[in-house]
């Protein structure tokens, strides 16, 4: 019994140390964090006004300069004293009065402009071409699942993604032409792969709603012998009939409507159309 | 409930120095399976919070690209009986999109404005991803991103940006390779940040060393956890081996812990999709066990996929799904017969 006294005791230490270790070790979910980010955005606050203003801070920013300095500290003592609570407002309040002093000094210095795909540093170019590239290995994957035979124009993107990036290292950015030329063959494979798709997407929904036809059948020869509104059960057995007319016939978007149309009416006779 | 004490053998029923052996199951229950019990579900208990903690719902991933441009994937859980899905975008400046259904089905799509309508019928999982250019504003050298979330989502910074005002609470905050990506809830939420390359990396490092302790204290935790459980485990054995009246259930327990052979699993679960036999089929002949990453790698499944995959398995018995450095090992399991 002294054994298994020991044995529990050991167990339980064990059970409730390892929680806590847990806790502090993923504990990006914890306060500290926000005592992080705004520490950051203080040094970052007073950097910008030392390169905008030297020593020659207007009042309005200063005062907003100091509330967030003193949400910074009090976000700390906070933290000390585990009111998790005060901290997420003192966060809120510093980030508040940082944001206002860096849109405040920004207005400024210039006017808004918002991104557009037409700016193009060659930074900018730079991201264009991650863009593409990621956008060209979905599609790549894609075209292997379709057994599409795209691979020249893969061969090809990469040859100008190539060039583009000589482009940058040449400080040479009359690159439109380029990317164009990319956005135009991975729109061709788009289409290719789309072609491809459409024919086994059209199979598999054929093979679907044959499937839920005959469980709706079924549904229907059921309500009708609980007692269900004769006419709704006709109605049913129409679109059924119809539904699987358009299948037969190719006209998989007309089937879908028809089939929408279906599971609505088995829905409002207490029949509804379930996942299996 | 009452005891029974009844003489294991009768041929050998009074030992050597006259000791009467007898076969008492409650007694065996109370010395050696309680305890394991026990242990295993307080080991359960103890694992819970890491499980819980380790997993964030990631349905909406943005990347903020250097010049603002954001890239959005987002994963949906869709009816599969519903013809098509409305989805409202961030914005209408779409670039590279791709809408991709259950088994990697290419889905049309249809974009008006900042609406797409998607074809889904028969998927109840869809991928979407594009690039926008709506998300993020420049103003001097200051950079805003501002976005309406319906969930909560994950943002990654771009490298060397810096934080310098916030409208909301972050969640949580990772660095993943030299970049900040924050957890952030629903709602509207406004973030400015500027380039800097000394602040960043500070805070990195700074990060950095923290996990590099916890990571130590969680590997110190877990050795200190096994040593313990060894320690207990040999008590336990050193203690029946005294009792000599281990025999009957040690050969259960070798039993339990014996992985069937692959038609006796085939057998006992008929029903099983051919699929999912495959898996089986790789996880026995690779020791009976293998991280679901291997297993995507291998059948070239999506994650989505696999996971229903593996679960459909869990749900089956078939397997027991564990965390192994934040991945998930799927292993056979050991006491199948006994549960069928």
């Amino acid at each position: 019994m002294k054994k298994l006294a020991i044995f529990t005791i050991l167990v339980l230490i064990c059970g409730t140390t390892s929680p806590s270790l847990v806790t502090n070790a993923y504990g990006q979910n914890d306060p500290s964090i926000l005592l992080r980010i705004a520490v950051q955005a203080d040094k970052q606050i007073i950097n910008q006004l030392d390169q905008v203003y030297g020593t020659q801070i207007p009042n309005n920013i200063q005062i907003l300069y100091d509330n967030g300095q003193k949400a910074v500290e009090s976000l700390d003592e906070s933290l000390s004293n585990d009111d998790v609570e005060k901290a997420k407002q003192d966060f809120l309040l510093a980030m508040n009065s940082f944001m206002q002093i860096s849109r405040t000094i920004s207005h400024s210095s210039q006017q808004v402009s918002q991104m557009t795909i037409s700016e193009k540093s060659n930074n900018q170019l730079s991201n264009e071409i991650d863009r593409l590239v990621k956008y060209s290995k979905t599609l790549e994957k894609l075209s292997k699942k379709y057994d599409v035979n795209v691979e020249s124009d893969f061969i090809k993107i990469n040859q100008l993604v190539g060039k583009l990036q000589s482009q940058i290292n040449d400080s040479n950015t009359n690159s439109d032409n380029v990317i164009n030329q990319i956005k135009n063959i991975l729109k061709s494979i788009k289409s290719d792969i789309h072609e491809a798709a459409v024919n086994q997407r059209s199979d598999r929904i054929k093979q679907l709603l044959n499937q839920l036809l005959d469980e709706i059948d079924e549904n229907l020869k059921t309500a009708e012998m609980n007692g269900v509104d004769k006419t709704q059960i006709d109605m049913g057995h129409e679109l059924v009939l119809e539904v699987k007319d358009l299948l037969s016939k190719n006209q998989i978007d007309d089937a879908k409507a028809a089939y929408y149309e279906l599971k609505e009416l088995m829905k409002n006779i207490g029949y509804p159309v379930i996942f299996r | 409930m009452t005891s029974l004490i009844e003489p294991t053998q009768l041929n050998n029923s009074l030992g050597d120095d006259g000791i009467l052996f007898v076969r008492n199951d409650s007694i065996l229950d109370t010395m050696v399976k309680v305890p394991l019990l026990v242990a295993s579900i307080i080991i359960a208990a103890a694992l819970l919070p890491v499980q819980s903690s380790f997993s964030s719902p990631r349905d909406i991933d943005l990347t903020i690209y250097p010049d603002g441009s954001t890239h959005v994937l987002s994963e949906i859980d869709v009816d599969p009986f519903l013809t098509d899905y409305e989805l409202n975008l961030f914005g209408n400046t779409i670039d590279n999109l791709v809408v991709i259904g259950d088994n990697e089905f290419l889905l049309d799509v249809d974009i008006i404005d900042d609406t797409a309508l998607i074809q889904t019928f028969g998927s109840s999982v869809i991928t979407i991803e594009y690039d926008i250019h709506d998300l993020v504003s420049k103003q001097g050298r200051l950079w805003t991103f501002s976005l309406d979330s319906p969930s909560d989502f994950t943002l990654l910074l771009p490298k060397n940006s810096a934080i310098v005002g916030m409208t909301n609470l972050p969640i949580n905050m990772e660095i993943i390779n030299d970049q900040n990506q924050l957890t952030l809830s629903s709602g509207p939420t406004e973030i400015d940040y500027l380039f800097s390359t000394n602040s960043i990396s500070n805070l990195t490092e700074e990060i950095k060393n923290e996990e590099d302790n916890y990571l130590y204290i969680i590997i110190g935790g877990i050795i200190t956890g096994i040593i313990v459980i060894l320690l207990v485990s040999v008590i336990i054995i050193v203690r029946n081996k005294q009792k000599n009246v281990k025999k009957i259930d040690q050969v259960v327990t070798i039993q339990k812990n014996v992985i069937l052979d692959l038609e006796t699993i085939f057998k006992l679960k008929s029903d099983l999709r051919e699929d999912d036999k495959e898996l089986v089929k790789f996880i026995f002949n690779n020791n009976g066990e293998a991280l679901e990453s291997e297993l995507r790698k291998k059948f070239l499944q999506p994650r989505t996929t696999m996971w229903r995959a593996v679960k459909r398995l869990e749900r089956e018995g078939v397997v027991e799904i564990q965390k192994k450095d934040l991945q998930n090992l799927v292993k056979l399991r050991k006491n199948m017969e006994e549960e069928t």
